[in-house]
């Protein structure tokens, strides 16, 4: 092998014209490439995390249930029915949290009452969300404790935490009371412990944090609460286990962010398919760019060859020797090219940034995505050489040494 | 002595619609240290015999027996092991590989047979250049080379594995005289120390006549086999089978 490689390098060395315009060639093809597939994962990551980072993979909620006739009103000439959905909860929960604890893929479970109402204060009278929770286990999902920005992280009791645009509406600082009615008409007050922002400005106009036990007396859950959220290692596994969820227990239903997002993740799935689509392209013109270049140079190499055989190289190792001008090609071309594709990207984070300097196209260059790159440029440079290399062994060193 | 060239009936034809027979029955042996020469016209078919003796051709019909190797037998691969092993080539246009060094071009031949950067190797390569007279050219290309030194640099090529049969086609076909006469005299050399058998095909009769058997191919044939005596004083390229000497007459030498 180290012959050939050898023999192989001197070669490429020879022709150094074309071994450089080759290689740049491949480096251009491979800096596009890497470029071109970083920015779509990044940019297709950023979005899936502004879906799915801060909320629920999967939510569990108890079963539609069918509207059950309420009143009906019959005479003779008609019948009034009053339809009523029930509004129930989950009855079994702490059955179905113990489960999800113990699965391996569920990173956080969360059970939560929740409800609608108003917050008032002098005047102002504001819609809200009102969640009852458990911090330590809602905090795997939102982090609310380290995105306290004013007040302390305490829900016991008839502590609340608000988010930073509801406070600033009401003028509501940690410490201050609040009125709260909820749709059903019950009111209570209670006290504002600290103020949230959790990078959203619905949620922080509108969610309002309490334990879950003050929630359910405030909306007269009993036992039952509202769902259960969760998130999972991989995001992308939230349908198969919602539909695991929904077969192990009855009366529920499980609702996978993929489902909610089925036009999202339709568009992100075509977005990756023809960025592939263009890297496929770019690979197959670098190969033929490569095959191109080496059948050239078999013709100008044969008497080489033609001598190198007269003196007992043998076919295959022949061969070899254009293999390795291939792979010497397709390794060194990518390599540049992936230092060149990292640097363009880098370039790019740094020169298109929005006015508080964050960059505007969020690039990832994953070390996997480069490392494949270079074996599929290195196996193409392979494939590229191994067209000329049969060429090269059939030469027959006869035709070749006698001329001159 | 042992014959170390064996050939028996050989025949080669070329063309596989419209056959062109060029050897019409070869019958050759020479012995082992044997210093001799192929002589013919072009045409004539001593090209072909000589890729048949070289291993790089097989015949039609016929045997060849190669320092003991029969050479039909062999195949593709083999042939080329045979060769680097035991053959050395001398090309009438040295046919070295311009990318590589003096002292590179003499390893080929080792490299080929699995040798590796060993320094003993490279020592017998650097005693091989100094044979040839070609010290403080070890490390330059060999393109930076005259013709005379590239022909040098071949000979010592042709040296590296130790070979017992050499084969010089048209050694000094494009060389000046001097030079001709400087590389025959490192052939020769190389016959007495060595012992190695060496085949000369030429069309120049001022060679065949310093050799010390000519063999005369014409029209596929061997058409004379003569002992031959380089240090006769009478002996000259035109008394070389003077009733063949087609280019008797022309000025040939320069």
């Amino acid at each position: 092998m180290w012959f050939e490689f050898m023999v192989a390098w001197r070669f490429l060395k020879s022709n150094k014209t074309q071994t450089l315009l080759i290689l740049l060639g491949i480096i251009v093809g491979v800096t596009v490439q890497i470029f071109l597939g970083s920015l779509i994962s990044g940019l297709q990551t950023d979005l899936i995390n502004q879906t799915v980072g801060s909320s629920p993979h999967i939510t569990v909620l108890p079963e539609d249930q069918t509207p059950r006739p309420l009143v009906i009103n019959e005479d003779k000439y008609s019948r009034i029915i009053t339809f009523a959905g029930n509004e129930g909860g989950i009855n079994r929960w702490q059955e179905i949290e113990n489960y999800l604890n113990d699965q391996n893929d569920v990173t956080a479970v969360s059970p939560t009452i929740d409800g609608s109402g108003f917050a008032v204060r002098g005047q102002k009278n504001l819609p809200v969300v009102i969640r009852g929770i458990d911090i330590n286990k809602a905090d795997g999902i939102y982090n609310i404790t380290d995105n306290i920005v004013k007040g302390q992280t305490n829900i016991g009791g008839n502590n609340i935490l608000i988010g930073t645009e509801l406070a600033n509406e009401l003028e509501l600082q940690p410490n201050d009371t609040i009125k709260i009615t909820t749709s059903g008409g019950i009111s209570d007050r209670f006290i504002v412990s600290g103020v949230f922002d959790l990078g959203s400005k619905q949620l922080n106009n509108s969610w309002i944090f309490m334990s879950i036990r003050r929630a359910s007396t405030l909306f007269n859950f009993n036992d039952q609460i509202s769902n259960i959220e969760i998130q999972i290692e991989d995001v992308f596994a939230s349908d198969r286990i919602a539909d695991q969820i929904m077969v192990r227990f009855n009366q529920i239903n499980a609702e996978s962010w993929q489902r909610n997002n089925q036009q999202l993740l339709t568009a992100l799935q075509s977005q990756s398919s023809s960025s592939l689509i263009i890297q496929i392209f770019v690979i197959i013109a670098v190969t033929l760019g490569i095959a191109s270049v080496l059948a050239v140079s078999v013709v100008q190499k044969s008497r080489q060859i033609g001598i190198l055989k007269a003196m007992g190289t043998k076919r295959k190792r022949v061969g070899t020797i254009f293999l390795i001008q291939g792979a010497i090609l397709g390794l060194t071309g990518s390599l540049l090219g992936a230092l060149s594709g990292i640097g363009l990207s880098q370039l790019f984070i740094t020169f298109t940034r929005d006015q508080s300097g964050e960059p505007l196209f969020p690039i990832t260059v994953d070390p996997t995505f480069i490392i494949i790159s270079i074996v599929i440029a290195t196996s193409a440079g392979m494939l590229a050489a191994s067209i000329p290399a049969r060429s090269s062994a059939k030469l027959n060193p006869i035709e070749v040494i006698h001329n001159a | 002595m042992p014959n170390i060239v064996e050939t028996n009936n050989l025949i080669k034809v070329y063309g596989k619609e419209v056959k062109n027979e060029v050897l019409h029955g070869i019958n050759l042996e020479i012995k082992k240290g044997e210093f001799s020469s192929i002589i013919g016209p072009s045409g004539s078919g001593k090209s072909t015999l000589l890729n048949l003796l070289g291993a790089l051709d097989k015949p039609t019909e016929g045997n060849i027996y190669l320092n003991g190797y029969h050479i039909n037998e062999l195949d593709d691969d083999e042939l080329a092991d045979f060769r680097n092993k035991n053959l050395g080539f001398v090309f009438q246009f040295h046919h070295l590989l311009p990318e590589f060094t003096s002292v590179e071009n003499v390893l080929i031949p080792n490299w080929i047979n699995g040798g590796n950067t060993e320094k003993k190797n490279k020592e017998r390569a650097m005693e091989l250049l100094s044979l040839v007279d070609l010290e403080g050219f070890e490390h330059k290309l060999v393109t930076k080379l005259s013709g005379g030194q590239k022909q040098r640099v071949a000979v010592a090529r042709s040296l590296m594995n130790k070979p017992d049969i050499i084969l010089a086609d048209e050694p000094t076909g494009n060389l000046d005289t001097e030079t001709s006469t400087k590389i025959y005299n490192l052939l020769r050399d190389i016959n007495k120390e060595l012992d190695t058998t060496f085949i000369i095909v030429t069309h120049d009769r001022h060679i065949a006549s310093k050799t010390d058997r000519v063999i005369e191919i014409i029209d596929g044939n061997i058409d004379k086999d003569y002992k031959n005596n380089p240090e006769d004083e009478f002996n000259n390229f035109e008394q070389v089978a003077p009733e063949y000497c087609f280019l008797c007459g022309q000025n040939i030498i320069k």
